[in-house]
């Protein structure tokens, strides 16, 4: 969805939550958890954070550090344990 | 037909431990081979390892692995290779294995490969030292993967497949921000799998990536990471080529 009243006000606007977006990224990436899976976004005035974890304790700790860095902002999570059952198909290649 | 099961970026660690052997002990059933397409690992330590090992090992079914960045994080890329070898799998490096299935002979040719993204916007060998050796590291990637692919034609295998970490192609990636491509991929191991020629490419790294994309030259691409497939892993059956000298001979493609 676009804002219409979106736009550069004037003066020095207040820092937005870019920096600190990708602080979490890098925390995430280098950070004991080296998750490269989980992809954080300013959308709107909310940050969104989704990706597929290999565990709960993982998405668990994902989730904690995303409070930890995004206190005070307003933060969608869809972060999820990837899927570990079989497939109940082929496919077929030519 | 030739039925080849594929994963990758399993990412195990001790809290995963079991987790994918109940769908692993189903491979006998429904695949000839197992292909795991790198970040096995976390960190890529050696307890990330074993857990891995112990997942795989006496599988009932061939084990064909390439590592991932996660599985050099903590610089013992070699002693985790030399652990899921000690458990049965082979672990490729610019390097091919040749397995027996039935009267088939499947090859399977691997590098774990690099960035420096895709025609139109890569990045090329200039300027700083650090720059310079990204590229390098990413041409001697592909150039193992052609070498090994050529070796595998020579061999006269039915099939032949090229097994990655890094993607080879961009369609692969879609979902995934188109600022990081050049991050998850590299144009070059496309040229080295046209170039040498395959029935197939396997590939995992682009965790929000698409399973289905193709070479220039007309090679199939699946990136099959786990986030992306949303299983175990996924069986793909690829027919036989008629053999030279046998009538009805398909044409080339
Ligand atoms: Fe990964
Ligand atoms: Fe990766």
């Amino acid at each position: 969805m676009n804002t219409h009243d979106a736009g550069p006000a004037g003066g020095a606007p207040p820092a937005g939550p870019e920096y600190r977006v990708a602080h979490l990224q890098d925390r995430l990436a280098s950070g004991e958890l080296g998750e490269l899976g989980v992809h954080a976004e300013v959308r709107g005035g909310a940050v969104l954070v989704t990706g597929t974890v290999p565990s709960a304790r993982c998405r668990d700790e994902v989730l904690a550090v995303v409070r930890e860095e995004l206190g005070g902002l307003d933060v969608h999570t869809d972060v999820v344990v990837s899927e570990s059952s079989s497939p109940d198909h082929a496919e077929e290649l030519s | 037909m030739i039925r080849v099961a594929a994963v990758g970026d399993i990412h195990m660690g001790p809290d995963t431990r079991g987790v994918l052997r109940p769908a692993f002990d189903t491979l006998p059933d429904c695949a000839d081979v197992l292909l795991l397409a790198g970040d096995l690992t976390r960190h890529g330590t050696t307890d990330e390892a074993r857990v891995v090992a112990d997942e795989i090992r006496g599988l009932g079914v061939p084990v064909v692995a390439v590592l991932g960045n996660h599985d050099h994080h903590d610089d013992r890329q070699d002693e985790v290779s030399g652990l899921l070898r000690d458990a049965g799998a082979h672990v490729l490096e610019g390097e091919a294995t040749v397995l027996s299935v039935g009267d088939a002979r499947v090859g399977v040719a691997g590098t774990k490969g690099f960035g420096g993204g895709f025609v139109g916007a890569s990045a090329g060998e200039f300027g700083e030292p650090v720059m310079k050796e990204f590229v390098r590291v990413s041409r001697r990637c592909a150039d193992g993967l052609r070498t090994a692919l050529e070796r595998l034609a020579e061999e006269d295998c039915d099939v032949r497949i090229a097994l990655t970490h890094y993607s080879p192609v961009p369609e692969t990636l879609a979902g995934e921000p188109p600022e990081i491509y050049p991050f998850l991929g590299s144009y070059l191991l496309a040229e080295a799998i046209d170039t040498a020629g395959a029935d197939l490419a396997v590939h995992g790294h682009a965790h929000a990536g698409s399973e289905h994309g193709m070479t220039t030259g007309g090679v199939k691409v699946r990136n099959v990471a786990q986030p992306v497939i949303g299983r175990a892993f996924h069986v793909y059956h690829l027919p036989l080529r008629e053999r030279v000298g046998a009538d009805a001979g398909t044409p080339a493609g």
